[in-house]
């Protein structure tokens, strides 16, 4: 006789927000006629994600484990997912933008039609759209969400591929350069079915040493008999397939070519979603699992975040694209991010609260620079080059002014969320004594300022080309967008204090 | 000092900001769009935080406690290190809000009418509204870092309003120049604010002012005279004096509200604001004082001198800071005095000023006295305003200038002994020396014969300009009586201040001093009636004149000394570092930036865009992690 | 717990299995023909099959062979043939350095893996299986039991979740490979036969490849009477190619010596369009 598992269906309620919409998406696309299809979609998905959002919200303070063990209901899980619903929610936002293109999205007409053929060039202009990608992207939402609260490693390999599997088709879903898109979708799934062989070689280890996938069945194996070499096997590979994900290098070489080839909303989704998705599980692996073995994987990260942050911002230096710098600038972010956890001690580091802070800033000005990109626009389409963005304050100031203050917040001015988002990570590394790291983050921020200032100075002190690209006009999407993530990016710079604490308060990982 | 929390409508104080910084940003953002009815919001925007403020004083004055703390906001709170905005609501700095606002609503409303023709109008509004929004956050700060970022705030505001018409290259010129002259005092504030958070880790007043006593006398003297240095440069004392005149330039509606009625006052009120460092480093009380009673002298002498009319203001205005500093220099007995004298000065200077720009904007923006005269006739409310102004600036008996003036000058009688005696001789000079320049500048403008450029018509303002001019009028009129004997400001600022000491023993009996002011200003009104008034007024001016006379038109070279002993061996220091920046740190700059360009084109070359090249990548990485790893727990 | 001894049977199989599976697996990343690289890839999915069922878990051995061999590598086969096998992609390695290091780090992370593993296996207690799977449904009811146990209680969620997965699956194959035609916009039987009588001069079938007995590739043309190449056979989107025709010295040949040297081998009978063109 089986005994069935406790469910606690009200932990689960943001899940079943999430899949329940995508669920719901998939049956509108087989059986609602075309032309209601979009509207339904954008609205579902909005439902799903906010709905997710609205759940987590609910849930907050819960602290507990449920489905047999295999989700954690905490804290910080609750703080990731909430942020991961919310800047869904705004992805989903860009991806419903209908007055940038003149074909009225930036989704291809038919994914399957092979690029260049006359079909092709016919359906360019078309306005139907493929709107598969709104339940895709809401399944690849619920993955991560799932992601960040999984307390078993099979769930979270499992909620990897969720999140991973719909990020790969909608990548190869743009409607211009799609061979570009195909191939930074195709680079994207080799790539990351790599590094999930990876992950789930380190799982199948992990098993074998401790014979459990619970984290906290781990937790407890590695507390009671040590680190063996089996288990320390398993845990570097895992944290090669997570550092993927969270484009950390030496994992992150996909990153530049697939946030240049993805349609630019899908890249934003990517950018700041998968980021805090990823960021979720490795807090959680480290934290939850191996906390008590922390001094095996302290060297191993403290190393990685080196590396990342100088790969990150010497490789960004020399880009000509303003996607690939964005990409770069991601991977020195993934590093300061990492120094965020090397600053979580047990018990009394403020690391785990300044990461969270941190993926939430990061987050919400990463989707408004995207949004910004897929304003500027030429004849082709996205008009990424940087040479293209020069004098562009003189054509439109206000995008200029705009992309000037997320570029700031990225680069970690104050009164940006940047800053105070950098603040919390150094000094948490420094708290527990990883100084020498925080001068190498301080370091490369000011190498990374360099770039993201060359484009400020680009747009504002050069003479815009002839030729040069125009500024289009949003329609009320991605105005709203670009109003929240600048909002909020000012807000959590200049008054940061309330949503400190909020992290602060969510700073707890059951398990 | 105690500090008691926020509530009702002081908890939203922060509005006071607010206001005209939304109004700023609406302006500067909204770009053309806002250009038709731009002005309009900014005049709502400063006249509705002028409301605020007289009902914020009105429920400040029913408080028991009336220093009320607002929290804004914890920038960052952590550990040890508490980076918080609060806004300190207190008699001292709520009387400043009224000034600013109230003056600064007029002189909006001035603008509409001065600006009407100018391109650039939305602009000027937009730069106007920052630094009234600036300039409220400087006095209503609860610590010398909120001070601090309202302190550089007006100073941008200022310098972007000097420049206001930057195609000129004397506005920029001489934007430049404040700008120079005000970083030297701002280096001297950002010092003692270090020198504070060193000492005592913390910057807020309460802080700072509870643990005075903790400090060594040294530092205490130390920060005061940094303080001093930033004071000095923002307000135009000796030795930092030179840009206010310059400082013209700007459009006079900006010379009224920034370069005479508030801005300007900051440094008195950072040393009012910072009184007991001040009471604890007498050393540095004695060096104010000082520095007032030079300035009253530069300033009053240099006003003779001009022809300009905007210029002999300002060396008016540079002089009258000088009597406030050197009230607020003697201590306790002073303070009061000093901001009393400020707000006074505000509205008649601020009148003037209107009053010049009403002149200006009748002659086609002509500035030279010795092409004006007769203009009495021509222009009537002008003439009746700005000669009220001109009565209570020097001091005409029972207008604001009397009442102020005085009691400064009394407090520096009441010194005691020989210092007592200099100070006192000193300011009575000085006043004086205001009646006879000030009484000049209204005999060449209005009185005598019209010598008028051709081609030029003088008529009056419109009302927008002379209405604000009337109000001014009323308030040089008296405000000098509310503010010493009907509501004693004294008794008002006690809680800032403490409780004023009525001065028992009087050097010079009150009376006596009052006596001895109006005949010295009587025989300077007399002196300039001869001088001037009796005789024929060249157009130009006379060019064999005697060497107090020119040294006097040279501003007191002072720009010649400030070029002698700082900027030709600041250039040649400049130079030397250049070579040394060149070819030393240039080039480790230049060759850190070519490493790391070099590094990143070479470390891009593995960004080749194959598939199994990155994935080669990973594989590396993997090694490299389980390496590691084995190493960690196998070591 | 104690451990268990492990049969010689066991061991034996073990020991033959093991290489064939290490082999497949080796021979499927390097075959240059995908068709090999799948049969590779079958023989070590069977190879794994029975490693389950000698070590007590016979439901997941046949599960192993039913879904893997049988279903899912029949699939790829299908694919496979569908695409054509033909086009393989080229091997010419481009960039400098790549296989030199992609060899020596293979290596590196096996044999670091490898000696990892091995020594923290060495000594290691064998437990049988019927020790472990002690779930929910006990260890009593068997192997299929023990699993249905574990999948509907502790891994209910990872189960659940796995939906998701084949949804977005199912959804992306359809993405990439359905195009929707406008309604109306395919002809019927009877409309495109009307078409090709009304527009062309060729209502017939056109002619076939060359493909009997001489050739296997629909890139070789049809010939007409004279030898020459029927232009009508040509197939769509392939180029002709020229084809061996027959072992060397055959009379009916048009001549050409048709690649000395390498028409012996029995591919040489078919004639094989490799080797001509490039």
């Amino acid at each position: 006789m089986i005994e069935a598992p406790d469910l606690s269906l009200s932990a689960l309620s943001p899940f079943l927000f999430v899949f329940g919409a995508a669920l719901v998406g998939v049956l509108v696309e087989s059986f609602a006629p075309r032309h209601v299809r979009q509207p339904t979609q954008v609205a579902l998905a909005l439902v799903g994600t906010v709905g997710g959002f609205a759940c987590t919200l609910l849930l907050a303070g819960r602290g507990e484990v449920t489905a047999a063990g295999a989700l954690a209901v905490d804290g910080a899980g609750l703080f990731l997912q909430a942020t991961i619903a919310g800047l869904g929610a705004l992805s989903v936002l860009l991806f419903a933008e209908r007055a940038l293109d003149p074909a009225r999205s930036a989704f291809v007409a038919s994914a399957a039609v092979p690029a260049g053929s006359p079909r092709d060039r016919e359906l360019l202009t078309d306005e139907r759209v493929q709107t598969e990608v709104y339940p895709l992207a809401t399944f690849a939402v619920g993955g991560m969400m799932l992601f960040v609260a999984a307390n078993d490693l099979l769930v979270m390999f499992i909620a990897l591929e969720v999140l991973s599997l719909p990020l790969y088709l909608i990548c190869g879903l743009s409607r211009r350069r799609r061979l570009l898109s195909q191939e930074a979708a195709v680079k994207y799934f080799l790539l990351g079915a790599f590094a999930s062989a990876f992950f789930l070689y380190g799982l199948a280890l992990v098993y074998g040493a401790t014979g459990t996938v619970q984290l906290a069945g781990i937790r407890q194996s590695v507390t009671d008999d040590g680190t063996g070499t089996l288990l320390v096997l398993g845990l570097g590979l895992l944290v090669v397939g997570l550092m993927f994900k969270a484009s950390v290098a030496p994992f992150h070489t996909w990153t530049p070519d697939v946030y240049q080839g993805a349609p630019t909303p899908v890249t934003a989704f990517m950018a700041a979603c998968t980021k805090v998705a990823a960021f979720g599980a490795i807090l959680r692996l480290l934290y939850v699992a191996f906390g008590t073995a922390d001094w095996t994987w302290r060297p191993l990260v403290y190393g990685i975040a080196i590396v990342s942050m100088v790969v990150g911002a010497v490789l960004g230096l020399t880009q000509t694209d303003v996607k690939r710098m964005l990409a770069y600038s991601s991977i020195a972010h993934a590093g300061f991010l990492l120094t965020g956890v090397i600053g979580l001690d047990a018990g009394t580091g403020s690391g785990l609260a300044a990461t969270l802070f941190y993926l939430l800033a990061y987050g919400l000005t990463t989707v408004g620079a995207f949004a910004v990109v897929t304003l500027v626009r030429d004849g082709d389409g996205e008009a990424t080059a940087l040479a293209q963005w020069a004098g562009l304050a003189r054509r439109s100031p206000l995008t200029a002014a705009i992309m000037t203050f997320l570029l700031l917040a990225l680069a970690g001015i104050p009164l940006t969320s940047g800053f105070t988002g950098k603040f919390a990570v150094f000094r948490a590394a420094i708290e527990v004594g990883a100084w020498p790291l925080a001068v190498v983050a301080l370091v490369t921020s000011a190498v990374a300022g360099f770039f993201y200032l060359r484009l400020v100075v680009l747009m504002y002190f050069s003479e815009p080309a002839e030729d040069g690209p125009s500024v289009g006009v949003p329609g009320l999407p991605t105005t709203i967008v670009l109003a929240v993530t600048v909002a909020a990016t000012l807000v959590l710079g200049v008054v940061p204090g309330s949503v400190l604490d909020l992290a602060d308060g969510a700073a707890r990982l059951v398990g | 000092m105690d500090t008691v929390p926020a509530t009702g409508l002081l908890a939203s104080s922060w509005l006071l900001i607010a206001l005209p910084l939304a109004g700023a940003a609406v302006l500067l953002l909204g770009g053309r769009r806002t250009d038709r009815w731009g002005h309009l919001l900014a005049i709502g925007t400063v006249t509705a935080a002028f409301v605020l403020a007289v009902l914020s004083t009105v429920e400040l004055a029913g408080l028991d406690e009336r220093s009320v703390g607002v929290d804004l906001f914890t920038f960052i709170s952590t550990g040890r290190l508490d980076v918080g905005a609060g806004l300190l609501v207190d008699p001292l700095s709520m009387t400043f809000a009224l000034l600013i606002t109230g003056v600064g609503a007029l002189i909006h409303v001035y603008s509409v009418g001065y600006m009407a023709h100018d391109p650039g109008r939305r602009r000027f509004f937009a730069y106007l509204n920052l630094f009234v929004a600036a300039m409220l956050l400087l006095v209503l700060g609860d610590s010398f870092v909120a001070l601090y970022v309202g302190w550089e705030g007006v100073g941008l505001a200022s310098y972007l309003l000097i420049a206001f018409w930057y195609t000129r290259p004397a506005a920029a010129t001489a934007a430049k120049k404040a700008f120079v002259m005000n970083r030297v005092g701002d280096v001297g504030l950002a010092l003692a604010i270090f020198l504070m958070f060193t000492q005592l880790g913390t910057t807020s007043y309460e802080g700072v002012f509870g643990s005075v006593g903790l400090l060594a006398g040294g530092t205490v003297t130390g920060i005061g005279l940094l303080l001093l240095l930033g004071a000095c440069g923002k307000s135009g004392q000796f030795p930092l004096q030179a840009w206010l005149p310059d400082a013209m330039e700007g459009p006079t509606p900006v010379s009224a509200l920034i370069h005479a009625a508030t801005m300007v006052t900051a440094g008195v009120y950072l040393i009012a604001r910072s009184a007991p460092l001040f009471d604890a480093a007498p050393v540095a009380q004695t060096v104010v004082v000082v520095i007032g009673a030079v300035t009253i002298m530069i300033g009053a002498v240099a006003g003779c001198a001009y022809d300009d009319i905007k210029k002999v203001l300002a060396w008016s205005t540079v002089s009258q800071i000088g009597y406030m500093f050197l009230a607020v220099g003697l201590g306790p007995v002073g303070y009061a005095a000093g901001i009393a004298h400020l707000l006074t000065h505000g509205f008649f200077k601020a009148g003037l000023f209107l009053g010049a720009g009403s002149v200006m904007h009748g002659m086609g923006d002509r500035t030279d006295m010795r092409r004006f005269g007769g203009l009495a006739t021509r222009m009537r409310t002008t003439f009746v305003t700005f000669g009220l102004g001109y009565l209570a600036l020097i001091g005409f008996p029972f207008l604001s200038g009397y009442w102020t003036k005085d009691a400064i000058i009394e407090a520096a009688f009441d010194r005691g002994g020989t210092s007592g005696w200099v100070l006192g001789g000193v300011a009575v000079l000085g006043a004086g020396l205001t009646a006879f320049y000030m009484t000049r500048l209204v005999l060449l403008t209005f009185f005598g014969e019209p010598r008028w450029e051709d081609g030029v018509h003088p008529h009056e303002s419109p009302a927008v300009m002379t209405l604000p001019m009337v109000v001014l009028a009323v308030g040089s009129v008296g405000a000098g009586f509310l503010l010493v004997e009907a509501f004693p400001l004294a008794d008002w600022l006690a809680p800032v201040f403490g409780e004023p000491e009525e001065a028992t023993a009087h050097a010079i009996p009150p009376l006596a001093v009052s006596v001895l002011v109006t005949v010295v200003v009587a025989l300077g009104v007399l002196t300039a009636w001869l001088l001037v008034g009796r005789r024929e007024v060249p157009t130009t001016a006379p060019a064999r004149v005697s060497a107090p006379v020119r040294a006097a038109r040279a501003g007191l070279y002072a720009d010649a000394v400030n070029e002698a002993v700082f900027m030709r061996p600041g250039i040649r220091l400049v130079r030397a570092l250049r070579v040394v920046d060149d070819k030393g740190v240039d080039g480790v700059v230049n060759g850190i930036g070519a490493g790391l360009g070099g590094s990143s084109a070479r470390l891009g070359r593995a960004q080749t865009g194959f598939v199994r090249s990155y994935a080669l990548g990973m594989l590396g990485g993997a090694v490299l992690v389980a390496g590691a790893l084995l190493a960690v727990t196998a070591g | 717990m104690g451990g268990i001894e492990i049969g010689t049977a066991e061991t034996v199989v073990f020991w033959v299995l093991g290489p064939i599976a290490l082999a497949g697996a080796l021979g499927m990343v390097l075959a240059r023909n995908a068709v090999h690289s799948a049969l590779f890839l079958v023989n070590t999915m069977l190879a794994l099959g029975v490693f389950y069922v000698v070590q007590e878990a016979p439901f997941l051995g046949a599960v192993q062979i039913i879904v893997y061999t049988g279903a899912i590598m029949i699939l790829f086969l299908f694919v496979l043939m569908l695409v054509g096998r033909d086009s393989s992609d080229s091997v010419v390695e481009t960039l400098r350095g790549q296989r030199v290091a992609a060899t020596v780090l293979g290596i590196g992370f096996a044999g670091l893996v490898g000696a990892g593993i091995a020594r923290a296996t060495e000594g290691m207690v064998v437990t049988g299986l019927e020790g472990v799977q002690g779930g929910e449904g006990g260890a009593a009811d068997g192997n299929i039991e023990a699993i249905a146990g574990l999948l509907f209680t502790r891994y209910l969620l990872a189960f659940e979740v796995t939906s998701a997965l084949l949804i977005t699956a199912a959804v992306g194959a359809m993405v990439l490979a359905h195009i929707e035609r406008e309604p109306g916009s395919r002809l019927t039987q009877k409309e495109r036969s009307r078409a090709r009588f009304l527009t062309s001069d060729h209502p017939q079938t056109l002619p076939g490849p060359g493909v009997y007995a001489r050739a296997n590739s629909i890139a070789a043309p049809g010939r007409l009477p004279d030898g020459s190449p029927a232009e009508a056979s040509y197939a769509t989107g392939v180029e002709p190619q020229v084809v061996e025709e027959l072992p060397p010295g055959d009379p009916a040949g048009d001549g050409r010596d048709p690649g000395a040297g390498r028409g012996h081998g029995p591919d040489a009978a078919l004639g094989t369009t490799r080797g001509v063109t490039r």
